[in-house]
């Protein structure tokens, strides 16, 4: 089997390509960028993009009159566009522009804008495509102005007006949602505001307009160096003050649940008790919320990932990342009932969660109140759901809500006629389903609540 | 010479021109108006925001 092997979704740019050796990620230059290569690195402009935080930090392994090989600092977990919060799309939207004015700065320019060039590590939002840069020419607009629109800008309009979940069209639309699309999805008012009617509505006309007469042919036209900055600063201001239409309803949601505060703190206790004794280093939350349960957790933690299905609620743990410089967590937004699929070319430009989950193997997954919406609101039978946890990870914490509790109990009610079909869901049936993919180490009731807390470990 | 391997869009590339000038009308009038207000005493400088502005200041690393 050849050890080398080159990355599935780096195909697109001819400057290099990414490729993993042995489980490393590293990427070969070719010799065709080695002049903007080496200008970067000798003009200090890498390192200054290191020290910022801004660019993910490299070494050079080789170098020759072939090729160059350089390798990145290691991503344990990438999160992709359509898998981000609100707030953290901004902070890759105005990553990006920060970086093409401090390039414009130093005589540079981004030649390309996509969002996937960004993902989050450590806390933050870091840019990932180390060969996106090249010489500024004089008076040349922007080349990724339109990617930028249909990655970042687009995206994050549709959602003020529309809601967090427009962000998951970006699932589909892997080059960005079409300018045409974006503005047909505008109301109308936004037509009547210079600054969206020159880069939305305007922009939209011209791209439609110029797809019929185009023969082919690269017109050149110009822009002052001064007049792309303020296309950059105005888009950046704008951006920076955008915020969601909607009412984040997360706030409530711990006073909303049927926990009393000792309840609360003896779950908290079960998890930490167990997690010390494996010495775990990683973890993933699976309807984690805004990381409360994954702050309490005492052992010091490598990694934690936290997806929850609600945007805003992810949005809410990224906005406590910030403020308390947490670099351990990576939050993100994922459906349990429809987990991100691999998309692109092949299937294998964007990788599904699964496979990124398989691949991160993190030592316990940590599955607080999910098991009742898995099976009674997905229709997920325990054999499904077993089948699941057991797949990327040794270890398991799971809560099971038993009926009687008032979640169980209302999801039950609004099932109708149909809750005898549901009758399965007990205790006894799901641990009969459960041990034929898990050995049961300990199991603990909640007391004072109508929970217990079951701790697995896979059968393989 | 750049790496056509995406395409920019043409109607993109021609239209920035007048993107950037109403841009450079936009910012001038609400930097006025930041002025206007901060003169006034109607907004404070923020400090506490989620998000830096767009300067990156590598004032302090070229001393190191």
């Amino acid at each position: 089997m050849e050890a080398k092997q080159s990355h599935t979704s780096s195909f697109r740019d001819p400057s290099g390509c990414v490729f993993t050796d042995e489980n490393i990620v590293k990427r070969t230059i070719n010799p065709i960028y080695f002049k903007q290569y080496n200008h970067l690195k000798d003009s200090g402009f890498f390192d200054k993009l290191f020290k910022n935080g801004l660019l993910i930090k490299h070494t050079e392994l080789s170098s020759s009159s072939k090729e160059i090989i350089i390798q990145p600092e290691q991503i344990s977990f990438i999160t992709y566009p359509y898998e981000w919060s609100f707030n953290q799309y901004k902070e890759s939207a105005l990553l990006t522009l920060k970086l093409q004015k401090y390039c414009l700065e130093n005589n540079l320019s981004l030649k390309d804008a996509s969002a996937f060039n960004v993902t989050f590590h450590k806390g933050k939002a870091v840019f990932i495509d180390t060969l996106s840069f090249d010489f500024y020419l004089e008076n040349s607009p922007w080349r990724a102005y339109k990617q930028f629109i249909t990655h970042f800008f687009g995206p994050l309009l549709l959602a003020h007006f529309h809601g967090s979940e427009v962000l998951k069209l970006m699932s589909t639309f892997i080059d960005g949602i079409p300018v045409k699309t974006v503005a047909s999805m505008l109301p109308f008012k936004t037509k009547l505001n210079p600054f969206l009617y020159t880069n939305i509505h305007l922009l939209a006309k011209f791209e439609d307009k110029h797809n019929e007469d185009y023969k082919g042919k690269t017109k050149s036209s110009s822009l002052s160096k001064k007049g792309q900055l303020n296309i950059i600063e105005s888009l950046y201001d704008y951006i920076k003050k955008l915020e969601l239409e909607e009412q984040s309803e997360w706030g409530e949601y711990y006073s909303k649940t049927n926990y009393s505060n000792d309840a609360f703190n003896l779950k908290s206790n079960i998890i930490n008790n167990w997690i010390a004794k494996l010495k775990t280093k990683t973890i993933i939350d699976i309807g984690g919320n805004d990381g409360t349960f994954v702050r309490r957790i005492t052992t010091k933690l490598e990694q934690a990932l936290v997806c929850d299905i609600d945007n805003n609620a992810v949005d809410y743990n990224y906005k406590l990342i910030k403020q308390n410089k947490e670099q351990f967590i990576i939050p993100f937004v994922l459906d349990v009932l429809n987990p991100s699929a691999a998309i692109g070319f092949n299937n294998k430009e964007r990788f599904s969660f699964l496979k990124r989950i398989k691949d991160y193997n993190p030592d316990v997954t940590l599955a607080l109140a999910v098991i009742h919406h898995m099976s009674l609101s997905g229709n997920i039978t325990f054999s499904m759901s077993a089948e699941f946890f057991a797949s990327f990870s040794q270890y398991l914490i799971i809560e099971f809500p038993k009926r009687g509790d008032s979640w169980v109990e209302r999801l039950l009610d609004s099932k109708g006629e149909f809750k005898e079909h549901f009758d399965f869901y007990n205790t006894d049936d799901f641990e009969k389903e459960y041990i034929k993919y898990f050995d049961l180490i300990e199991k603990q009731d909640i007391e004072g609540s109508k929970r217990v807390m079951y701790f697995f470990k896979t059968k393989h | 010479m750049y790496f056509l391997y995406f395409d920019p869009g043409l109607g993109a590339m021609i239209i920035q021109a007048v993107i950037a000038a109403v841009a450079g009308v936009v910012l001038f009038s609400k930097n006025l108006m930041y002025k206007i207000k901060l003169f006034l005493g109607i907004v404070k400088e923020d400090s506490n925001d989620l998000f830096d502005d767009i300067e990156v200041d590598d004032s302090d690393i070229e001393n190191k």
